[in-house]
């Protein structure tokens, strides 16, 4: 009888639907079984990183030995122009203002160029600098200093030419929603050193959000406990952190101990790994209290140091994230993303122009990428960290022309088959140029590198074969680098 | 029971049937020896039965001089009684073993030293394996024991000697010493260096940049030990003689030349080289042999002579590929199970900060500085006891002092230490400088 009474309308319901679900369970099972055999891929060996229920941010050490300890990625939204900032292609110059061959047009989709488009030449004059000589343009004068340190992948390649798709695909392997990403596949497979913090942490710099939305950083398929933790650039990291006012610590202990509780005997009764991810968010949470504020807060910095970064407290901005960025890598965070905007560059606005607005977003990033590079190299934490900077495509050495008219500001449509990144940092080549676009910067002529290959060659720094890096999803083991052969850049490898 | 008008036991005669399959399969040795040439996929399916069913007899045969060693014993002498039968059944399977063994070599392409010495050990083994039954029962006639042990023993020594070959064939040539600890490998003369490879000399372009991409992607196959398809590679005039179906190498005409249409092929080919899922040669690689091919394929050209691969195809590059070694996740397991409890401890004190290395190694890496101001010199000294198996440390940012520098030199095999913004000032380390650049 007393069963009965604890029997609710909702409890009945909801075991009418675990029913339906034990059934579903017990086919769909029995197909993913049926189709493992099938396949003959029982030979593949994977990886264990199961861990205990209650920490499943715990460290695992890599597969192999690792070149780098964390990454701090620094994605420029929107595309940057390349031929703006590292590719000099002088021919293009020359011929700046003329008509496009049709040979670049054939076959070609454009988000927004139509009919013959005039080719343009780089708006900024570029220069050799460094040992490695490598040319640069003149918006980038403090990053053109630690030029010997960065390592250039010229020849870039997505298969995506609009933004949210291309990001996507940057971020997560695959241009389609539900993929985790980069930053959750390394927590995955890596865990973290500082309990305290979460071990994959975003920041965006304030303006417009990515194209790609909270997706970017999301953990898709793996358990949520991996995804990316958005964090806030000034006040609290993350909202309602802080206890409000009238609730002391040892108050907030007391009650998350009750709902530890609660949500213990609720995984005992479904078993439900998503629950243990919200005990082990609570308790983060409650640690992040003491710790995360302090990380965050850039006004503990000497102001020198602010200096050099050019921050500013208080701001949603580039510099102060590059400052927190440093502290984070400090602090054994493992994954750090930044993201910068405004670099889609088409010319329809002053904003958007490769005249006007275009050189603000090069004021806005340059110097904290350079003080980020030279901070962390003074601290010794360049050798074990991976630097990567880059946006999701590149940018047409044609000018565009929205509707097939002249524009009133200089820009340039979104091209996919050729882009720029740069790495630094531990385990790369520095001071070194992979890959090669023709002289008009348009297409890849040497040594392509798909995104797939960036990823599986970021996980061989952090120690990983990309194809053992997996996690068991819809019948097939899911990697970063999704189906397609990935080759890991070995060319650019210290 | 007669054979001939003499009268014979019947064991005898049971023994004399069995010898007929045995010199069947000599004439096939003999006659149709395994000549590196892939056959049916018929055969070669019955053939892979060769490992398991050789376990029987190889038993069986062990099987019999434990019987009558103990059978001496008065008390166990009934087990002599079935030693008889046991030797029986091991030729028996003997002559399948040996069958099958012919059936994988003849058609699955092998050929080589390693295989005739083992195909000759197995098929003398057979013979031996008859030989005893036919000794063992004419053992009461004068000086019959003698010969009889005389058999078995020679048994016994063709069993260890047919194995470890076959072994070879299966595992590779240094199967038994591969993993070897150190001291026992010098105490038997071997050296510490990896396997020899087969080298045309380094002063001509084929030795110092062709040959090495043969030993690394295709010896395995069409080497010293396997010839599959009858191809070797392991020397310029076995290479230039070339397989079953003619010359691979047509000097000038890359092209045309049957080596590099297979190594050019789609990867899901059926002529695609190399076979069955390896990874392809690198596009530096195929350029490589392009190029000296086109030049000549000549085997003493100089190293120099061919000006596009020096200039775009630098060695480094050629060396580039990564490639990821298998776990062998019982042996590190072992490696990590002498310090694993002591690790247990530690990293209950230092959680997520103390780690092995990576899960190929039983090395340590240990990052304190995220603990900053809150790992000092007594943290430090609690980790004494698997100091020496630290091999990274990073302490920047905490507050050791030069208290631990005793601490630190004990970590005898640090490769990477790290004190930026420690308490431990540059001039004070000069004195113990030499260690750190000793152990890196």
């Amino acid at each position: 009888m007393a069963l009965l009474q604890a029997q609710t309308r909702r409890h009945f319901l909801r075991s009418l639907g675990g029913g339906l679900g034990t059934l579903f369970v017990g086919t769909s099972v029995a197909k993913y079984a049926g189709a493992a055999n099938g396949t003959g891929r029982s030979e593949v060996s994977t990886l264990d990183f199961t861990r205990d229920a209650s920490s499943p941010l715990a460290a695992l050490p890599p597969q192999f030995a690792a070149k780098v300890r964390r990454v701090i990625y620094l994605h420029m939204a929107g595309a940057p122009s390349q031929l703006e900032l590292f590719e000099h292609k002088p021919d293009l110059k020359r011929l700046d203002g003329q008509d496009c061959p049709a040979s670049f047009l054939a076959g070609k989709r454009f988000a927004f160029i139509s009919g013959v488009p005039k080719l343009l030449g780089s708006q900024y004059p570029f220069h050799q600098v460094g040992q490695s000589g490598q040319w640069i343009s003149d918006r980038l004068p403090h990053l053109e200093r630690h030029v010997d340190d960065l390592c250039f992948i010229k020849s870039m390649r997505t298969e995506q030419f609009n933004h949210a798709p291309a990001q996507l695909l940057v971020h997560t392997g695959n241009a389609r929603l539900g993929y985790a990403s980069l930053g959750s596949w390394v927590l995955y497979g890596l865990g973290t050193e500082n309990q305290n913090l979460p071990g994959f942490i975003v920041l965006l710099s304030g303006g417009k959000s990515p194209d790609g939305g909270k997706q970017l950083w999301s953990s898709g398929f793996l358990p949520s406990v991996y995804q990316g933790v958005q964090c806030r650039s000034h006040g609290e990291p993350v909202l309602y952190l802080d206890n409000p006012a009238g609730v002391s610590r040892p108050l907030r202990r007391r009650m998350l101990d009750a709902i530890d509780q609660i949500n213990q005997q609720t995984y005992a009764a479904f078993g439900n790994p998503e629950t243990v991810t919200r005990i082990a968010q609570y308790e983060m949470a409650f640690r992040m209290q003491m710790d995360a504020t302090d990380a965050m807060d850039i006004r503990n910095e000497p102001e020198s140091v602010r200096a050099m970064y050019g921050s500013k407290p208080g701001e949603s901005s580039f510099a102060n994230n590059c400052l927190v960025a440093r502290r984070l890598a400090e602090r054994g965070v493992r994954f750090i993303q930044l993201y910068h905007w405004g670099w889609d560059s088409h010319g329809a606005d002053a904003k958007e122009a490769l005249n006007l607005g275009f050189t603000d977003r090069c004021r806005e990033v340059d110097q904290p990428t350079s003080a980020l590079l030279a901070d962390l190299k003074q601290r010794g934490l360049l050798e074990d960290t991976l630097l990567v900077w880059g946006g999701e495509f590149g940018r047409t050495p044609m000018r565009e022309n929205r509707n097939g008219q002249e524009m009133k500001y200089v820009g340039r449509d979104h091209n996919p088959g050729a882009f720029t990144i740069w790495m630094a940092g531990g385990g790369v080549k520095p001071g070194m140029t992979h890959g090669q676009t023709d002289e008009m910067g348009y297409e890849i002529v040497k040594d392509p590198v798909e995104i797939r290959d960036l990823h599986a060659t970021m996980l061989y720094l952090l120690g990983f074969d990309h194809h053992k890096l997996n996690y068991s999803f819809e019948g097939l083991e899911q990697k970063l680098t999704s189906v397609k052969p990935a080759r890991v850049v070995a060319e650019v490898l210290a | 029971m007669t054979l001939w008008g003499y009268r014979v036991s019947r064991q005898l005669r049971s023994s004399i049937i069995v010898l007929a399959p045995i010199l069947i399969v000599l004439v096939l040795l003999v006659f149709f020896p395994p000549d590196g040439n892939e056959r049916s996929k018929g055969a070669q399916f019955i053939g892979r039965f060769h490992p398991l069913v050789v376990h029987f007899p190889i038993a069986l045969f062990l099987l019999v001089p434990v019987l009558e060693l103990a059978g001496l014993d008065s008390r166990l002498s009934h087990l002599r009684l079935s030693a008889g039968f046991v030797l029986g059944l091991a030729t028996v399977g003997a002559i399948v073993a040996a069958i099958l063994g012919w059936c994988l070599a003849r058609s699955g392409g092998y050929s080589g030293p390693i295989l005739t010495q083992h195909m000759w050990g197995g098929i003398s083994l057979t013979a031996v394996c008859w030989l005893c039954w036919m000794l063992r029962g004419s053992a009461d006639q004068p000086g019959g024991r003698l010969l009889y042990a005389t058999a078995l023993a020679t048994g016994v020594v063709l069993v260890g000697w047919t194995g470890y070959r076959g072994g070879q064939l299966s595992e590779g040539e240094d199967h038994l010493t591969e993993y070897m600890p150190v001291g026992l490998r010098h105490s038997l003369g071997l050296s510490d260096a990896g396997p020899a490879i087969a080298s045309s000399g380094a002063n001509t372009f084929y030795g110092a940049r062709v040959e090495p991409i043969f030993a690394t992607r295709c010896f395995t196959c069409h080497g010293p030990h396997r010839h599959k398809a009858n191809l070797r590679l392991d020397s310029y005039s076995s290479l230039m003689r070339g397989g079953k179906r003619g010359l691979v190498v047509r000097a000038g005409n890359a092209q045309g030349s049957e080596l590099f249409r297979r190594i050019t092929l789609p990867p899901d080919h059926d002529d695609f080289m190399p076979k069955a899922g390896r990874r392809p040669l690198s596009a530096g690689q195929v350029k490589l042999i392009e190029l000296w091919i086109a030049s000549g394929a000549s085997g003493t050209l100089p190293t120099d002579a061919i000006k596009e691969a020096t200039a775009g195809l630098t060695s480094p590059t050629l060396a580039s590929e990564v490639t990821f070694e298998e776990i062998d996740a019982a042996a590190v397991i072992r490696r990590q199970a002498q310090i694993a409890p002591e690790l247990a401890r530690l990293q209950k004190r230092f959680p997520n900060i103390l780690e092995y290395e990576s899960r190929s190694s039983a090395d340590l890496h240990l990052n304190a500085s995220i603990l900053g101001s809150k790992f000092g010199d007594s943290d430090l000294a609690a980790l004494s006891s698997l100091a020496e198996h630290i091999t990274v440390a990073d302490f920047s940012r905490t507050t050791i002092t030069d208290r631990s520098v005793t601490a630190i030199a004990a970590m005898k095999r640090l490769r990477v230490l790290r004190l930026m913004h420690t308490g431990i000032p540059t001039p004070p380390w000069k004195g113990y400088a030499f260690w750190i650049n000793s152990s890196r």
